[in-house]
């Protein structure tokens, strides 16, 4: 392994500053689990390693006056048993439980998955349906939010600037009534990435039509995104078996796929479609909405 | 007199490798020791113009740099020495090792590989093994006049033929004629990766006349022997040890680099270590072959299997090296239709180059492919013959002294009565859940599967030792198969001693009793044998020199004054035999497969090891599985696209259903204590029981291995076989 200077900067502004003045050749790393996997896989190495582990209070999980905040380097395990993110909707915990195994989920963190931008990652699509916002520190000082839905663009990419510093992801609080799931096809080994999820959110209004609808899918493409040309057609509908049924159809041509290992383009695109529509069945349903 | 079944196992090496006490060859660090690294071809197929290592020979830590030029005309194999150490004039894999460095540390040895220049002339390369026998094919080797090869190398009809065989018996074309139907399937296997967390990895240290190497090779006299014909000097002057092996599933029977890492120590005078990276293991390795398999069948009108023809391409890769027949053909690689006594048979099997990863050993090799194959073709007939599978098995499979497929004569068959065990067992006579599939499916395999020769002997050293104990002296390392504590527990029993009153020490090739080493299913049964044969020949000279005592008291007499060899033949023509019912569901809308219950059956003699032997079918059953649904090297322009295990998956505990394994009662193998072989069997034959079970479940059929959702989707959505 080549060598690399190691930071461990104690405030954000540090943090910062140090990944403004080494640019390209930093890179800031939370759990270290991409990172690692990064170095082992031979790329360029960076000469500066940031390390986050010393920032105090980003590893914090709170329910304050805006929802629920959760520090980017609280670990999937702790957002998983996390009192605070399961009382704020149960299906949010999902994001956090499904991840790879329990190593990773020990030390992965969320700050450091949604910086990795990995498509078939479990958080995104969780995070999406319920509006999440990404706060990022600057180095002049300044911070900027970014909705979670604006936030990949691409491959392992996000809209996240060299010198900027994940800081925390607000989640607003949910609406009463609002029904969510995460469904997760993996139809290979257990512990590999799915091959489509869906996460899915229904509100439904006084005479029971879709108020909202939020669904997000990912893993068949190159980002996670939001199904918008099916929560339109939901809105205003009754959750009939037919409407949910067509709406999820829209699913199937509404989103870019790509072939890998884990299917071609038109599987992809058809288990989109199922996908959507069963975790659209499984949020319409009061009894198996937890 | 044996109450081994009763007695508690502990395997000898389990504390060791728990607490981390177990040295791998990656945890050695010799003074002085060097890291070796390789440059690789990039390129499938490509003539080597240049070599540039002027700026890499200048770099800091750097000792020594090879290629070609400095071996040639140096190449290995274990029958057909086919693979250069390093390539110089072409190279014929992505992959393909070009030159090596030793360096100080192995940051130093890849920054000097960065800096080796190589001018390549890009040829076509040839992926596909049906293009390989074309007329006009690009010729991997057109060298290969001068490739030696141990005894007698056939000709072939096409320079890209690596082996050729053909098995037949009986009148097939006439059978054929008069059979009442005749069924005719076709089916693809997948390459699969053997799955060693371990690496090859080897250290070879060399005072310039001897040479003593640390490896992972589970063969050690083998290695030696092709290692003296490399360095060309005698093998008296070579030590191979090899000690704890971190998991083989018949990886470790060869090994590629050691030999040129021997080069390497001769060139610095320093010890050198290479660990092979896993990503190059994986994509430059030896791995399971890819297959095409047709098969005909004739059937009378008593439902008999009275003809069989199958025809097999083996998917070589760049070199024949890894494999050991003499045919180059995989081991049970012609072995079709097993279990089935069949009058009229012809197998055709033939191995092609192609520009991709050398085909190897790996668990029971060849048997996979055949079985899948098999097991589905007569499933498929079933279907047709609208007979219940289970029933055409029945009536067509071998009884005592019937003959295989290979023409030999079973004294004893056991498959009878395996599956008379699976019906009660799994309950094939009562109806399945509705929405589920069941699928069975049968097999056997030589035990051991070796059929003469070196294979069958075996010879260890037993002695009581200064403090008292008794010490068994053998050449086979335990590679997590349980090998030690085997003969540990059949020492002490033929001893009537306590287990830990019997050490097992693992030789060196310079200390040990000469052993062919892991493999084939025989250290129980061979190495057992000749354990007892050894324990049994001390017990009497043990009465004859303190007569009339306990052992215990024999043992303290005679202390550090007693050695013998114990020495064994096992009889050829024996088998183990098994046979798998699995239920599965099928997801309609999606082509996912869960594998809700599975039953396996087998005749594995006696249990030495209860413990272990569970851990093997088991193991192997999870092994069968992973490779039944989705492991996958998958080559894309002679890239391995799936060469690491974020994107190869091996089956982890949670993709695990529950086994239940049930071992057939009072059947005597040939081993100690009527042992048979045990570790090659479980995962042969499961995919083919799974692929029966889809087509129970929902009608359609896999005919390709992986059987992943996609490809079930795909047969729903179009009633087309994929």
């Amino acid at each position: 392994m080549s060598s690399f200077d190691y930071h461990e900067p104690t405030s954000i502004a540090e943090a910062t500053a140090l990944l403004a003045r080494y640019g390209t050749d930093a890179v800031a790393m939370a759990g270290g689990v991409d990172l690692t996997r990064k170095f082992k896989s031979g790329g360029r190495r960076p000469g500066h390693v940031i390390a986050l582990r010393r920032l105090p209070g980003l590893a914090d999980v709170r329910t304050d006056g805006d929802g629920l905040w959760l520090g980017p380097l609280a670990t999937h395990a702790a957002l998983e048993r996390s009192p605070a993110v399961r009382a704020h909707h149960p299906a949010l915990r999902a994001a956090f439980t499904s991840i790879a195994t329990i190593r990773i989920r020990n030390q992965g963190t969320l700050g450091g998955n949604l910086a990795s931008a990995e498509a078939a990652s479990d958080p995104p699509p969780v995070l999406m349906i319920f509006d999440a916002i990404v706060q990022v520190a600057r180095p002049d000082g300044t911070q900027r939010s970014i909705g979670l839905d604006a936030f990949f663009v691409g491959e392992h990419r996000s809209v996240l600037e060299p010198a900027e510093l994940i800081v925390g992801i607000r989640v607003p609080p949910v609406a009463a009534g609002t029904r969510a799931t995460y469904a997760r096809f993996n139809p290979g080994s257990a512990d590999d990435y799915p091959t489509v999820s869906v996460a899915a959110a229904l509100r439904v209004d006084a005479e029971g039509r879709i108020a909202v609808a939020r669904v997000a899918v990912g893993a068949i493409g190159d980002l996670p995104v939001r199904a918008h040309s099916v929560e339109t057609a939901l809105v205003g509908q009754l959750p009939t078996d037919a409407t949910l049924t067509e709406a999820a159809a829209l699913a199937r041509n509404g989103i870019e796929a790509i072939a890998d290992r884990r299917g071609s383009v038109s599987y992809k695109r058809e288990m989109a479609r199922v996908w959507t529509r069963r975790a659209l069945t499984t949020a319409a349903t009061p009894m198996a909405a937890a | 007199m044996t109450t081994l079944i009763e007695t508690p196992e502990y395997r000898i090496e389990g504390r060791d490798k728990v607490t981390g006490v177990a040295s791998f060859v990656g945890d050695f660090q010799d003074e002085g020791m060097l890291e070796a690294c390789f440059l690789r071809s990039p390129h499938p197929h490509a003539l080597i113009r240049s070599i540039d290592i002027r700026a890499a020979r200048t770099m800091p830590g750097v000792r020594a740099v090879l290629t070609g030029a400095d071996i040639r005309p140096m190449r290995h194999g274990r029958r057909l020495q086919d693979w250069p150490l390093l390539a110089w004039d072409r190279v014929r894999l992505i992959g393909d090792r070009v030159a090596v460095v030793a360096a100080d540390t192995l940051s130093h040895a890849r920054a000097a590989v960065e800096r080796i220049r190589v001018e390549y002339e890009l040829l076509p390369a040839v992926l596909d093994p049906a293009d390989a026998l074309a007329r006009d094919a690009p010729v991997l080797h057109p060298d290969a006049g001068e490739y030696h090869y141990f005894g007698e190398r056939p000709e072939h009809r096409h320079p890209n033929i690596q082996g050729h065989a053909v098995h037949e018996h009986g009148l097939v074309d006439a059978a054929f004629a008069r059979a009442t139907r005749v069924f005719q399937h076709e089916f693809r296997l997948a390459r699969v990766f053997q799955g060693h967390l371990e690496p090859h990895t080897c250290i070879v240290r060399t005072d310039g006349t001897g040479y003593h190497v640390t490896t992972t090779n589970k063969s050690p006299f083998r290695l030696r022997t092709l290692m003296a014909t490399s360095l060309g000097i005698a093998p008296e002057m070579i030590t191979i040890d090899s000690g704890y092996i971190g998991g083989d599933f018949g990886g470790k029977g060869f090994s590629i680099d050691d030999y040129v890492i021997a080069f390497l120590a001769r060139a610095t005078t320093r010890p050198v270590r290479f660990a092979t990276p896993y990503t190059d293991d994986m994509q430059s390795g030896n791995s399971r072959h890819a297959t095409h398999i047709r098969m005909r069948t004739g059937v009378d009108d008593a439902n008999r299997f009275i003809a069989h023809e199958s025809t097999i391409l083996y998917d070589g890769g760049a070199y024949a090296a890894g494999k050991g027949n003499a045919n180059l053909i995989p081991g049970g690689g012609l072995f079709t239709m097993i279990g089935y006594d069949i009058p009229n048979v012809r197998v055709d099997a033939t191995s092609v180059y192609t520009n991709t990863l050398p085909g190897g050993h790996a668990r029971a090799p060849g048997q996979p492919q055949n079985s899948f194959a098999s097991e589905s073709h007569v499933d498929l007939i079933a279907r047709e013959l609208n007979i219940d599978p289970f029933e055409l098995r029945r009536i067509n499979v071998i009884s005592d002294g019937g003959h295989d497929t290979l023409g030999r004569t079973w004294k004893l068959s056991t498959i009878p009565a395996v599956m008379d065990a699976l019906r009660r067992e799994a309950g094939l006579d009562v109806a399945r859940q509705p929405g589920r599939g069941r699928g069975v499916s049968i097999g056997a395999r030589a035990s051991p599967s070796g059929h003469g020769g070196a294979d069958l002997q075996a010879k260890v050293v037993v002695s009581v030792t200064d403090d008292s104990m008794v010490e068994v002296l053998t050449a086979v390392s335990d590679q997590g198969g349980g090998a030690h504590t085997v003969l540990q527990r059949v020492v002490a029993d033929e001893l009537g001693i306590d287990v830990a009153r019997v050490r097992i020490r693992r030789g060196t090739t310079s200390h040990a009793p000469f052993d062919l080493g892991v493999g084939g299913g025989r250290v129980t049964p061979v190495v057992g044998g000749a354990a007892q044969a050894g324990a049994a020949l001390l017990r009497e000279r043990l009465e004859a020199m303190a007569p009339g005592l306990e052992v215990r008291e024999q043992l303290e007499r005679v202390a550090g004054d007693l050695s013998v060899v114990g020495e064994f033949t096992h009889e050829p023509g024996l088998y183990s035999t098994y046979a798998y019912a699995v239920e599965v569901e099928v997801d309609r809308e999606t082509g996912q497969v869960c594998v809700t219950d599975a039953v396996f059956v087998a005749d594995v003699g006696t249990a030495i090891n209860p413990v272990a032997l569970h851990g093997q079918l088991v193991g192997g059953f999870a092994f069968g599985l992973g490779q039944a649904l989705f492991e996958d090297l998958r080559i894309e322009q002679g890239v391995v696209t799936t060469a690491n295990l974020d994107n190869y998956k091996l089956p982890s505990m949670a993709d695990v259903p529950k086994l239940r394994v049930v071992l057939l009662p009072d059947s005597v193998g040939g081993g100690p204590h009527g042992a048979k072989s045990a570790g090659e069997l479980a995962n042969v034959s499961i995919a083919a029981a799974i692929a029966n079970a889809v087509h129970d479940a929902v009608g359609v059929r896999v005919t390709s291995l992986p059987i992943t959702a996609e490809k079930v989707f795909d047969a729903l959505a179009g009633g087309a076989d994929s």
